[in-house]
């Protein structure tokens, strides 16, 4: 029992800081707590598909951009809807494209859904570019709102809402075990009586609904979006990059990836600005988790988790043969 | 109709070069099981060596295609095994961290060319440069029909390789079916560590001539990488055959929509017409996919 109290407190402790935080240090902080908070909350939106139900998305910038443009286009002159009223509309706007890519290409194997989600996000950067309504290659400003507080509680609450709704969906319920089952083998989980379409739909849904509103909060925030901001290939990178290194398919593998990250992320940027080379780093890193790492950071912590994975995967191997394995 | 015919004649040279690396990008990925991200950045690395040979030392850009075939055909001899081992180790999803993998590897190519050569756009100077044949009433730019030519020349011998020998017998029972071809005595560890690094030479083949035709610079990488996965998946993952096909039908797709839409809109339109396709024929339209 000791293991669990000792997590209760810690959990506890980090929300008490948290909460108090904008009392304990200035603007400049706030805003790189703010982005924290931002890049954890993506990390575990993007570790709902990939890593319970594992489909790789190549492409989650393009539900990020959907809800920061949809916000955008909804708070201009024309509309001047109120902040709250196009975050729903956002996740609507989302949810449906979601379906739209996910419903054909979520049947077939990881590699074409991986394509999809990749094509997609860029068919996004490029329809943006070229079209008049959304500002073009120029982009869209929104009504300019400068309270730091309200930002830095509007990303804590989605954050810690994602991850309250992840830890309740897919850690304590009989919809998470489906979702489990189904990565782990679909077939199986398919004799089972587990309708594996319906499910992976849900949990796309799910999982870009939840990017969608950090992009809504991010377009208020920066107050300016263009294509390449929030549609860029590089948000989806630095999400996978946190996922992977933090641990694929663990509840708090993403945050601490995503924290972790985006900390080594501003101090680059302090120290020699916006610079290339942070790509590089990103692919080298993400080069190093997978061949060194693959369980992640937090395989580090819970030794269970890592060696029952493995466990389950040699019994499966032998009881189908394992047609993609080829001898060893 | 002279801008038609010209705009297919475009079209279809331009779809025979992409033709090289989708064809070895398609043999990678039925021995490996591995999508590859990186093919774009081995597009761009030829493209680079062609302009730093020319450049530097002065020689035709054209020297530098047995060169980029020897040095990144040794590369990717070194890296196949890395991803034969992850594609097939026993951790959790080992298909995931293969595209994983190569989707870092992209990756890093990428932030590295940058930071090392910047964003500038180079060309490969040729001896053809500049020089153009007159067809009645059409116009081809010498490069073009060069680099046609050596694709051709590539390709034709990759299907004899393929089809007329006993290795190549062992490739494509491989890509049928890995465990009767290990059945069968084939080295499949080997074999997918000189599948890989064939196809990484003949993809820095074609983007030195890829250079040549048009320029080079880190983010077009992106572009040649969209290209190998249009193509993928217009002919089925890992058919090798209707890569061809759907090479030439995306060089001529694209000369189109330049020519009478506009250039910003051929990439809007190449990702639209795969994202279609992946909605409707899933399997690749030529349905030949694994």
């Amino acid at each position: 029992m000791k293991p669990r109290w000792a997590g209760l407190l810690l959990l506890i402790a980090v929300i008490g800081v948290l909460a108090l935080l904008p009392m304990l240090v200035n603007n400049y902080w706030l805003r790189i707590a703010t982005g924290a908070l931002m890049w954890a909350g993506l990390a575990c939106s993007w570790n709902i598909l990939g890593g319970y139900a594992g489909y790789i998305n190549f492409g989650h910038s393009a539900f990020f951009g959907l809800g920061a443009y949809v916000t955008a286009l909804l708070m201009g002159d024309k509309l001047a809807w109120p902040f709250f009223a196009t975050v729903p509309a956002g996740m609507v706007v989302t949810a449906l494209f979601a379906i739209i890519i996910g419903a054909p290409t979520l049947r077939l194997r990881g590699a074409y859904f991986a394509i999809a989600t990749w094509a997609f996000a860029e068919v996004l950067i490029q329809f943006a570019s070229v079209m008049d309504f959304t500002g073009g290659i120029g982009g869209i400003g929104l009504p300019p709102f400068l309270d730091e507080r309200f930002f830095y509680f509007a990303m804590f609450a989605a954050a810690a809402l994602t991850y309250l709704i992840t830890w309740a969906l897919f850690e304590r319920s009989r919809f998470g075990l489906k979702v489990k089952a189904l990565r782990d083998h679909e077939l199986a989980a398919e004799a089972m009586g587990i309708n594996t379409s319906l499910v992976k739909l849900q949990t796309f849904v799910l999982s870009a609904v939840t990017a969608s509103v950090f992009g809504a909060i991010f377009a208020y925030w920066v107050t300016f979006i263009n294509p390449k901001s929030v549609f860029g290939g590089d948000i989806t990178d630095q999400m996978v990059v946190m996922v992977l290194l933090g641990g694929l398919g663990s509840l708090w593998g993403p945050a601490l990836g995503g924290v972790g990250l985006f900390v080594v992320n501003r101090l680059i940027w302090m120290y020699w600005g916006d610079t290339a080379f942070y790509i590089a780093i990103l692919g080298a890193a993400i080069v190093l988790v997978v061949l060194f790492m693959p369980n992640g950071i937090a395989s580090l912590f819970s030794r269970r988790a890592a060696k029952s994975g493995a466990v389950l995967d040699k019994a499966v191997g032998k009881l189908v043969g394992d047609d993609q394995g080829g001898p060893n | 109709m002279d801008l038609f015919l010209q705009t297919l004649l475009n079209g279809l040279l331009i779809g025979g070069v992409i033709a090289t690396f989708t064809i070895g990008f398609q043999l990678a990925f039925g021995v490996l099981h591995v999508i590859d991200f990186a093919v774009g950045g081995w597009v761009v690395l030829g493209g680079y060596l062609g302009y730093y040979m020319a450049a530097g030392l002065g020689v035709d850009g054209f020297l530098a295609i047995p060169i980029a075939f020897v040095l990144f055909g040794a590369i990717g001899y070194l890296i196949g095994p890395i991803l034969y081992n992850v594609r097939n180790s026993r951790t959790a999803r080992p298909e995931l961290m293969a595209l994983a993998l190569t989707f870092g590897l992209f990756t890093l190519l990428r932030g590295g060319m940058l930071t090392a050569w910047g964003f500038n756009t180079h060309s490969v100077p040729t001896a053809l440069s500049g020089e153009s044949l007159a067809v009645g009433p059409l116009t081809v730019p010498l490069v073009r029909v060069a680099a046609a030519v050596f694709a051709v020349a590539i390709a034709g011998g990759l299907f004899v390789f393929l089809y007329r020998t006993r290795y190549g017998l062992a490739i494509r029972a491989t890509a049928e079916s890995r465990q009767n071809a290990a059945l069968m005595g084939v080295n499949i560890r080997r074999l997918s560590a000189n599948v890989y690094g064939l196809y990484a030479g003949i993809t820095a083949m074609a983007g030195v001539l890829m250079g040549a035709i048009f320029s080079v610079n880190p983010e077009v990488g992106l572009r040649y990488t969209l290209f190998a996965f249009f193509v993928a998946v217009l002919a089925g993952l890992g058919s090798v055959g209707g890569a061809l096909v759907a090479a030439l039908l995306l060089g001529v797709i694209e000369a189109f929509v330049a020519t009478y839409v506009g250039s910003s809109y051929s990439l809007l339109a190449i990702f639209a017409t795969l994202f279609l396709v992946l909605l409707v024929s899933p399997r690749g339209i030529l349905r030949h996919g694994l």
